[in-house]
């Protein structure tokens, strides 16, 4: 099991928050829950067997710096390799970051180490993309569930066993199912299990990395309800992890894409939707798929050229701008390649790294994504089924 | 015998099975189909439903011993695959039929160089020589966009990227010019990004060539852009068959208006909750009894649990057509949705409760009380997967055995 695994003896607490001095001040919706400054996260390449050397650095966070606000989902997007998933290993403590820092609660827990850390690890969790790997099969439900309770030390024995049984209604199991291995679940009911577990120690923060992707197209929606349920139920805040900008749309309040280890553009939901200003988001919302042959028929795609470069060799300046379709209708300016664009708000809670972000608006790129919101905002339907009539092409 | 007439690929009452050591596997249950030339048809459905299979059966490359075609037949230019020799078949594969896999490395082979795999594939259906088989892999690479093809050749597949192997599999599968390519999930190993970028060029291509395309994928959004018909498939059965812009517009069967449903959308209003489909998808070791979406579907009729309804025309009395725009819409069921319940996404008629499975109506109003279903319909709650549905069945094992 790859769940956080802290060894059993750490008396449970709350002693450890202290009052927060330097933490930026609380923003619109609330205080900041987590706040990450400039984190970076690489992992050595080496080469030889006995006598091994660094070679080089696989870049795969490089200067994150994001706050998520406490009852908030803040979602993460990007394509593989891009760091949205170690970026959520690292904001949990399970990298010792390279470099950066990451305050949770007001505590800075960037260097913490032994029952500290597993403190405070108590109060955030993960939920894994594979329900499948991420649960020991030697393993019954119920254990697995109450493990944490186990190694937090939390409650009796029985009082565990009660525990065990609530969490098993709460996301929709049958608590007589809890003898049960994790082999005898579908793939829907093995994610509540996961779920159940991330809830077990009452967490704060819960880190979910792709949980869904790996489930069937009707059982997504399922566990997708659930989250959504349990989040207003106990007041979580979430960092949901995906690649699917319609799945990561849904369930968040703001959104951050990333692009080879760095973020691109932060801003909410609907703002992003509506008002991309990084060409890179511009790029991803026109490739996402609509279930949809009247909406598919008229959008404008932009289609980018090449793949994602390798992260152990970023390209210098904007990391974007080999694949980048504004830099080539402006004519190659040299400062997309030379210069790094720091992530700075555009607009009042709506932060860009490019330099010319200010030339993305008007594009006929851009202005596909506003058409497509403001057009299904007008229509009001959700499904192809709301506007029948539309049959005519 | 063999005639030319009608569509390119038909494919009648097609029954394939699985012997496995688990029980026999019902993966295939009766599907009927056709293609016509130069048409895109869309095969849509979750894991196990049978839209792989069906195709393997028409590559007559199923797993064996256990995959087996226990009946009907499949037309491809009048000649039944079904009873056509092996001989036969190394033949139509390749020139006449191709595919394309999801994982584009595990069907190139890791130690044959691009080169050796294409070259190998154009010589053994064309009388050509070791040049100029040579040059029309050059041509090909160049066609699907991959930079400098000369150099390229000489590469093995793992020196390339997921989107460029996708890339390179079209390129072989078109090398020889067939008229009917299977695409099996092409994109879903994919970034969205090179989803867009590999979907485009597997348009462009084949409307060029007037390349018939069965495009199989669990992903609406996919099929909404590519194909101009499409099949949804369930448990082993075509639910529904409409050409695209009906099938979005109007779904009538009660699953594909759950797919629709409980699917985000990109361009859908803030804050829209999506209506799931409750239950799991079902255990293909058991006969098929009844309608097989019934455990799930909150339409379900009491006799959703004992017959199950064939694809029918939703307008009796015109001549079906199978291919092309025009063609048909046709849905198995004995309840279809409304328009109106269509676009909400569940029944709207006064004091409708889905009818509990026959066990259970036996047993009166305990076991319908403790079924879960209404409960859980009536709150729109996130809905339980496996236990509610299968109230009255013995509790449901996990489905393994599985295959798609």
């Amino acid at each position: 099991m790859s769940m956080v695994h802290p060894v059993p003896g750490a008396a449970p607490s709350t002693a450890t928050t202290t009052a927060p001095s330097n933490v930026p001040a609380p923003t619109a919706n609330g205080a900041p829950l987590v706040e990450v400054t400039d984190l970076r996260m690489f992992f050595p390449i080496t080469q030889g067997t006995v006598f091994t050397h660094h070679v080089g650095d696989v870049r795969a966070v490089d200067g994150v710096t994001l706050s998520v606000r406490r009852g908030e989902t803040l979602g993460l997007v990007g394509e593989s390799g891009c760091g949205k998933s170690t970026a959520g290993r690292a904001i949990l403590r399970l990298y010792r970051p390279t470099d950066g820092r990451i305050v949770f609660d007001g505590t800075d827990i960037t260097h913490l180490e032994g029952g500290a850390l597993r403190r405070m690890r108590r109060r955030m969790q993960m939920i894994f993309q594979d329900p499948y790997a991420s649960l020991n099969p030697r393993m019954t439900a119920a254990g697995i569930v109450g493990e944490p309770l186990d190694i937090h030390q939390i409650g009796t024995t029985s009082e565990r066993r009660t525990r065990v049984r609530e969490l098993f209604e709460v996301v929709g199991l049958d608590p007589e199912y809890g003898e049960r291995y994790p082999h005898e679940f579908s793939g829907g009911q093995r994610q509540r299990i996961g779920v159940a577990r991330a809830l077990a120690v009452n967490p704060d923060l819960i880190i979910a990395d792709e949980p869904i992707s790996a489930l069937d197209v009707s059982i997504q929606a399922q566990i997708i309800n659930l989250l959504e349920r349990l989040q207003s139920q106990f007041g979580l805040t979430y960092v949901f992890i995906a690649h699917d900008l319609s799945v990561v749309r849904h369930i968040s309040d703001r959104i951050a894409v990333m692009y080879l280890g760095r973020i691109v553009e932060l801003a909410g939901s609907r703002e992003l939707n509506e008002r991309p200003m990084h060409p890179y988001s511009v790029a991803l919302l026109s490739a996402v798929p609509i279930p949809d042959p009247v909406v598919e028929s008229r959008r404008r795609r932009v289609i980018l050229k090449g793949d994602v470069p390798n992260p152990a060799a970023p390209p210098p300046g904007c990391h974007f701008h080999t694949r980048c379709w504004l830099r080539e209708r402006l004519g190659n300016p040299a400062e997309c390649e030379t210069v790094a664009p720091p992530l700075v708000d555009a607009l009042p809670g709506h932060a860009v790294a490019c330099h010319f972000a200010d030339r993305v608006a008007g594009t006929p790129e851009a202005s596909a994504s506003a058409d497509l919101a403001s057009s299904l905002r007008a229509g009001g339907g959700a499904v192809g089924t709301a506007r029948p009539g539309q049959v005519t092409s | 015998m063999p005639t030319t007439d009608g569509p390119l690929l038909s494919v009648r009452d097609l029954v394939v099975r699985f012997r496995t050591h688990d029980g026999t596997v019902h993966a295939v249950n009766g599907v009927s189909f056709d293609v016509a030339e130069g048409e895109t048809l869309g095969l849509v459905g979750e894991s196990g439903c049978g839209k792989s299979v069906t195709n393997l059966a028409v590559m007559r490359l199923l797993p064996k011993p256990a995959g087996h075609i226990e009946g009907g037949e499949i037309r491809f230019e009048g000649i039944d695959l079904t009873k056509a020799s092996e001989a036969q078949m190394r033949d139509l594969r390749g020139s006449d039929i191709a595919m394309i896999f999801q994982d584009p490395m595990t069907s190139l082979n890791p130690v044959l160089t691009i080169e050796e795999q294409m070259v190998e594939t154009i010589r053994a259906h064309r009388p050509v020589g070791q040049k100029e088989a040579r040059d029309r892999a050059i041509e090909l690479l160049r066609m699907v966009g991959i930079p400098n093809p000369e150099l390229r050749l000489r590469s093995f597949p793992h020196h390339f990227s997921g989107g460029m192997r996708q890339r390179v599999m079209i390129a072989m599968a078109l090398a020889l010019e067939p008229k009917l390519l299977i695409a099996d999930e092409p994109t879903t190993a994919l970034d969205v990004t090179i989803q867009a970028q590999v979907l485009e060029l597997l348009q462009r291509l084949t409307t060029e060539r007037g390349t018939a395309v069965i495009l199989i994928t669990h992903d609406l959004g996919v099929v909404a852009g590519m194909a101009s018909r499409i099949n949804v498939m369930y448990a082993g059965f075509v639910a529904e068959t409409a050409s695209t812009p009906v099938l979005f517009a109007e779904p009538r069967h009660p699953y594909t208006v759950g797919l629709l449903h409980s699917m985000p959308r990109l361009d859908s209003p803030e804050g829209e909750p999506l209506i799931p489909i409750e239950g799991t998808p079902p255990d293909l070791r058991r006969a098929p009894v009844g309608c097989p979406f019934a455990p799930r579907c909150a339409w379900r009729l009491p006799r959703c649990w004992e017959a199950n309804p064939s694809l029918q025309p939703l307008v009796g009395g015109e001549p079906i057509v199978t291919t092309g725009p025009g063609v048909t819409h046709r849905i198995a069921c004995w309840n279809p949705p409304t328009a109106d319940e269509a676009r909400i996404g569940r029944p709207l008629r006064e004091g409708f409760v889905p009818a509990p499975p026959p066990g259970a109506a036996g047993t009166g109003a305990a076991a319908s009380g403790t079924g879960g279903d209404v409960v859980v319909f009536a709150a729109g709650g996130d809905g339980q997967d496996g236990g509610t549905a299968a109230a009255g069945h013995s509790p449901e094992p996990a489905a393994p055995g599985r295959r798609s």
